[in-house]
């Protein structure tokens, strides 16, 4: 770690140096207009762009209203300064939070149904606002747009001057370019990549999707009123045409073209994108429509855009640094011995789960014993997986009710139980792609009413001895996806591990891992059960189950056919003709 | 009354225009997932072949029309390969990414091409239109009307009573399924959207005559088209039909009675209200809930 | 020459082997059945020989020849029809329709063809002639899986790849479906039946292989299967296999 913080305390002094060097710059050397207007169209519009980052590039969801936006903040500070007569600062203030409050309205109508909807939502939003810019006469001026924009008079006027309200511009983009890089290793920040990488996942870590969507949705809008209401200053006069979904198009194409999942990325991208047509002019006419087709090629060739692209190189070229190992705290779970004392952590009772005609789930009802290590067998589409959805809380029972620790969850979302101690893995490994090993552990330890002394860092340190639980430590920051099938199955359990769960999930661990890896799972259950942790698992390998169960339930059919000790159910008549289809003495009927 | 019922027509006309590049979104969609930003383009290409081929090469109209078809097909095909096929495994974003790249590609290739004035095509009806009671049928409304009747009929002829028809229903329904029986999938999608495309272009050739021929006029037009289907129920073809009918004759009212320089936003005020109430439109399926 | 032949066949799902070297022969006029536990590797099987999977290395071949990495509407043209697991039917055409679609890799055949062929199958298929007209997602699990076997033999295959042809159904009706295979073999069309539910698949059998976790472990005749306690194990582990 020591490592990795020097270079950090190091990014940050040249990020400071290179913020005072340009906004010193921009601020003292005398510069011609047009130069001036490039970069305070850039800088400001860099602004608006590094909030499609926040929602496009961390959280995955579309924003195709970002002008609009956009063009609030620019209303708010024009009709502010002119109009109202206000000062310019207040009236930035008023637009950002316009901005704010529409984004948050719009998110919290829409985030609810998906992808393209969302998409849909911000055109018409855009639409609407392009119209009600242009025909609300009296209120916006209409087609002729606003004159005459004030600039802040503090100081005396200082900001009146072109290149001191450029520096203010550029060094207001540097501090939300500092924020916008700092929120990837937040909470927040965290939250968002998981949503983005994996939806499902990440409500059953304990991510409150909706909200965490919203969140990113509101900040988008706001930042792009920031850097429309510092546009307006800037250019003194703004009319309806600059506010059109086609904007809202550009934002987009610029954070592709640079990078969405990156702030460097943001600006860069912005930056090509009004640089080169002033270096391209003579390409003018056919430069639009190249621009078209350069969406196209990105989206194929280089998704991550070009700093995406630049810095997966890097990646390649440069391995992470190891962790120091030194300073890892066992999990306080290691503290612990289990003793199975009789009482019951979960219980179903009378659990249905019906699709349409289907019974997927019928009527099952079981208790799992505190600190046991319970099974759930039965052949393919015997209901298995999707009792294990209700009990996740992905989907709601049609009937029946399950109840943990005492208390009925039955209506619980999913990030909500994994808030009162449930952990969950998935048959196919679900990680976030794009973050690293701790990263993805660092999600499960921040599931709601997680309470781990030492603030943030003492989540880190959790995280890591989860990691270390499952001898995984070392590979901390490397990126999930360079690690092997069953070591990546490690980490899904050291994520639901780092949440100090009183109860595990395992949905077919073993899937996918050779016998090597399957040995050291079982190995790695029974210290789980040393610990006291409680277990529910899935699995087809029964072998597997034998090792490590102490009861066993199976289904068939949606129904509970047998119930008891491994060496009692798995020589039960009805679960050997469950399995391999002796006729007589069916109980399923 | 008189003036009720000539705003219905005027509303079905329009609103037929909307449904015909509806059709040819959903149809996109339930063939390969794929929201197309730029369905409405291809209207737009229509009406400027028609500008092109009919006024500037003062080429005989029915001989533009089928010229301008033969550039629809081939406008689907490419739009096919370019745009869709490299992007085929990839999930839904980068893809709408793509098409709306696309429309950019083909609004301002148009403008760079012709620039930016917009166009007109005269009506080539000698009689205006006529008259039924206190109702003025307009000739190239009427035209709008029966060539969408025509169309609709045809294809539903054509998916419920040909095989080839039954072919691309099954590569809608199930692609992994229809090519292990020996379907042809790759060409059933070309096929789709090679139709969709002139569905699109017959548009453009239709509302040529009404509105001006710009290169934006695609937009408007495809947005408008999403909200309608939408409205209708996402991914259900009569739902693409009805909304878009719906959808012209609420904004012909609209302006009639409310406002007309925010005739645009009805449709969308409208969509806002389905998808914050019904969001599965009003013939679709329910829409999941992520969980 | 076996009719189907598999060498050494690898197949990977991302980082998973599902298949570590499989190799097995089928030949004409059999009814060979692939036995496992679920997870094994016997759906991965069916998709690798009719294309909707890459194996990562070995070889297929029909009748000597490879067809290792063709594509799935090329597989079915040399006549292997493949009914996979789920039924999969096409939920909004009708069953008519549904079967019609089974001929689509005959590209000689004129629709009245197809359409008398149709009409041949509900001979094969009496339970499902009533409902000729009625929407795929309309019917039973049973009648579904009728449909999926029709449709796959209007193909003419030489071989016919079923897939859990007994999956979620009650046993009433397994026994009819299983029946129609029995049929299916009488007729003259060779069979790779994957199937979780032994029993039945060794009723019908000539020969089975048994699976575990992606590799061969014990083959023969259904009778010398069914006494094998490897079966067992297969399915139910090891350790309480000790009666």
């Amino acid at each position: 770690m020591r490592a990795d913080d020097a270079k950090g305390m190091l990014g940050r002094a040249l990020f400071a140096a290179a913020a005072i060097l340009t906004v010193g710059f921009a601020n003292f050397t005398p510069l011609a207009a047009y130069s001036v207007n490039l970069l305070m169209q850039s800088s400001t519009y860099a602004i608006s762009v590094l909030g499609l980052t926040i929602v496009l590039g961390y959280a995955g969801q579309i924003n195709l209203a970002q002008a609009a936006f956009f063009g609030l903040g620019a209303y708010s500070v024009a009709l502010g300064t002119t109009a109202l007569e206000l000062p310019f600062f207040p009236s930035l203030a008023i637009g950002i939070v316009l901005a704010a409050a529409a984004g948050a309205v719009l998110g919290l109508t829409s985030l609810r149904l998906g992808g393209h909807y969302l998409a849909m939502v911000t055109i018409s939003f855009q639409t609407i606002l392009a119209l009600v810019l242009i025909n609300w006469v009296s209120l916006t001026r209409g087609p002729d747009g606003v004159l005459n924009i004030k600039r802040p008079s503090l100081f005396h006027g200082y900001f009146t001057d072109s290149g001191h309200y450029l520096a203010l511009c550029i060094a207001a983009l540097y501090g939300v370019g500092y924020l916008v890089w700092h929120l990837r290793k937040t909470r927040l920040g965290r939250a968002m990549q998981a949503v983005r990488d994996n939806e499902l996942a990440a409500g059953v870590v304990g991510v409150d999707t909706y909200h965490t969507k919203v969140t990113a949705f509101t900040l988008s809008a706001l930042l792009g009123g920031l850097g429309g209401a510092l546009f307006a200053g800037g250019f003194a006069y703004i009319s309806p045409d600059q506010f059109t979904f086609s904007e809202s198009v550009v934002f987009l194409t610029m954070v592709l073209l640079g990078g969405a999942r990156s702030p460097v990325g943001s600006v860069l991208g912005t930056g090509l994108l009004i640089l080169l047509p002033e270096w391209l002019r003579f390409l003018k006419t056919v430069y639009l429509a190249v621009y078209g087709s350069a969406v196209i090629l990105i989206m194929v060739f280089m998704p991550d855009g070009i700093w995406g692209f630049a810095s997966s190189m890097g990646r390649k070229l440069r391995p992470r640094s190891p962790i120091a190992l030194a300073e890892l705290s066992p999990l306080p779970l290691t503290r612990e011995v289990g003793r199975e004392d009789g009482t019951t952590i979960l219980e179903a009772s009378r659990l249905s789960k019906h699709f349409g005609g289907l019974k997927a789930v019928d009527e099952v009802d079981f208790s799992v014993v505190r600190n046991s290590v319970h099974a759930l067998i039965g052949p393919n589409g015997s209901g298995k997986t999707t009792l294990l959805n209700v009990l996740s809380g992905i989907y709601r029972p049609t009937k029946g009710s399950v109840a943990f620790e005492g208390h009925d969850i039955t209506r619980l979302k999913p990030h909500e139980r994994a808030g009162s101690g449930i952990g969950r893995t998935f048959q196919n490994v679900r990680l976030f792609g794009a973050l690293s090993v701790l990263d993805n552990v660092m999600v499960g330890a921040e599931r709601p009413g997680h309470v781990v002394e030492g603030g943030a860092l003492g989540l880190e340190r959790h995280a890591l001895a989860a990691l270390d639980f499952v001898g995984l430590a070392p590979r901390a920051h490397e990126r999930v996806g360079s690690l092997s099938y069953g070591h990546q199955r490690l980490v899904e359990i050291a994520r639901a591990l780092a949440g100090s769960p009183k109860l595990l999930l395992l949905d077919e661990p073993g899937a996918g891992l050779n016998h090597v890896e399957k040995d050291g799972l079982v190995d790695l259950l029974k210290r789980l059960k040393g610990h006291g942790l409680t277990i529910f698992i899935i699995d087809h390998d029964m072998n597997l189950v034998e090792q490590v169960a102490d009861h066993i339930t199976v289904l068939n059919f949606g129904r509970s056919i047998a119930e008891g000790s491994p060496s009692e159910v798995l020589r039960h008549p009805d679960v050997v003709a469950a399995y391999l289809g002796e006729v007589e003495s069916h109980a399923a009927s | 009354m008189g003036f009720n019922l000539q705003l219905f027509f005027t509303g079905v006309g329009v609103g037929s225009i909307y449904a015909l590049v509806a059709l040819g979104f959903v149809l996109i969609y339930r063939a390969t997932n794929v929201v197309n930003f730029a369905q409405g383009d291809f209207a737009m290409l229509g009406a400027f072949s028609m500008v092109v081929l009919a006024i500037d090469l003062a080429l005989p109209y029915w001989l533009s029309i089928a010229i301008t078809i033969g550039a629809m097909v081939a406008a689907g095909a490419l739009f096919n390969l370019g745009v869709y096929y490299p992007l085929r495994n990839r999930t839904f974003l980068p893809v709408i990414i793509s098409t709306i790249g696309a429309s950019i590609l083909l609004e301002n290739g148009v403008l760079a091409a012709y620039g930016p004035r917009p166009q007109s095509l005269p009506s080539v009806f000698s009689i205006q239109g006529f008259s039924i009671g206190s109702v003025f049928l307009d000739s190239q409304y009427l035209v709008i009307l029966v060539v969408t009747v025509v169309m609709v009929t045809l294809q539903y002829l054509f998916f419920e009573r040909t095989l080839l028809g039954k072919k691309m229903q099954a590569t809608s329904q199930d692609k992994e399924m229809a090519s292990l029986l020996g379907i042809p999938v790759a060409l059933m999608i070309m096929l789709t959207f090679i139709y969709s495309a002139v569905l699109g272009g017959l548009a453009g050739i239709l509302v040529a005559p009404i509105l001006f021929v710009s290169v934006g006029m695609g937009s408007s037009i495809a947005l408008k088209a999403f909200a309608a289907s939408i409205i209708g129920g996402f991914g259900d073809v009569t739902g693409a039909i009805v909304g878009g009918l719906a959808l012209g004759v609420i904004e012909t009212f609209g302006a009639a009675y409310i406002s007309v320089p925010y005739k645009d936003a009805f449709g969308f005020l409208m969509l806002f209200l389905f998808l914050l109430l019904r969001p599965q439109g009003l013939f679709g399926e329910r829409v999941a809930e992520k969980a | 020459m076996p009719l189907l032949e598999l060498d050494k066949l690898v197949a990977v799902y991302g980082k998973v082997e599902a298949l570590k070297g499989l190799s097995l022969k089928v030949e004409e006029g059999e009814i060979v059945t692939l036995l496992g536990a679920n997870g094994a590797g016997k759906s991965t099987t069916l998709r690798a020989i009719s294309g909707l999977m890459r194996p990562a290395s070995g070889s297929i071949a029909v009748n000597g020849r490879s067809i290792t990495g063709l594509s799935p509407d090329a597989i079915v043209k040399l006549g292997v029809a493949h009914v996979p697991e789920g039924r999969r039917v096409f939920p909004g055409l009708t069953v008519r329709e549904n079967i019609m679609l089974g001929g689509s890799n005959r590209r000689r055949a004129s629709r009245a063809e197809l359409e008398a062929d149709a009409e041949s199958m509900f001979a094969i298929f009496p339970e499902i002639e009533p409902f000729a007209d009625a929407l795929g997602w309309t019917l039973s699990g049973g009648q579904q899986q009728m449909v999926a076997i029709a449709r796959g033999l209007m193909s003419r295959p030489k071989l016919l790849l079923l897939d859990e042809p007994s999956l979620g159904l009650a046993p009433l009706i397994v026994q009819q479906v299983y029946k129609v295979i029995a049929e299916i073999r009488r007729q003259g069309t060779t069979v790779l039946l994957v199937e979780q539910n032994a029993h039945m698949a060794l009723s019908v059998a000539d020969r089975g292989y048994v699976l575990e976790t992606g590799r061969l472990v014990t083959e023969g005749r259904p009778e010398a299967l069914w006494d094998n306690d490897e079966i067992r194990a297969a399915y139910l582990g090891r350790r309480t296999q000790k009666a």
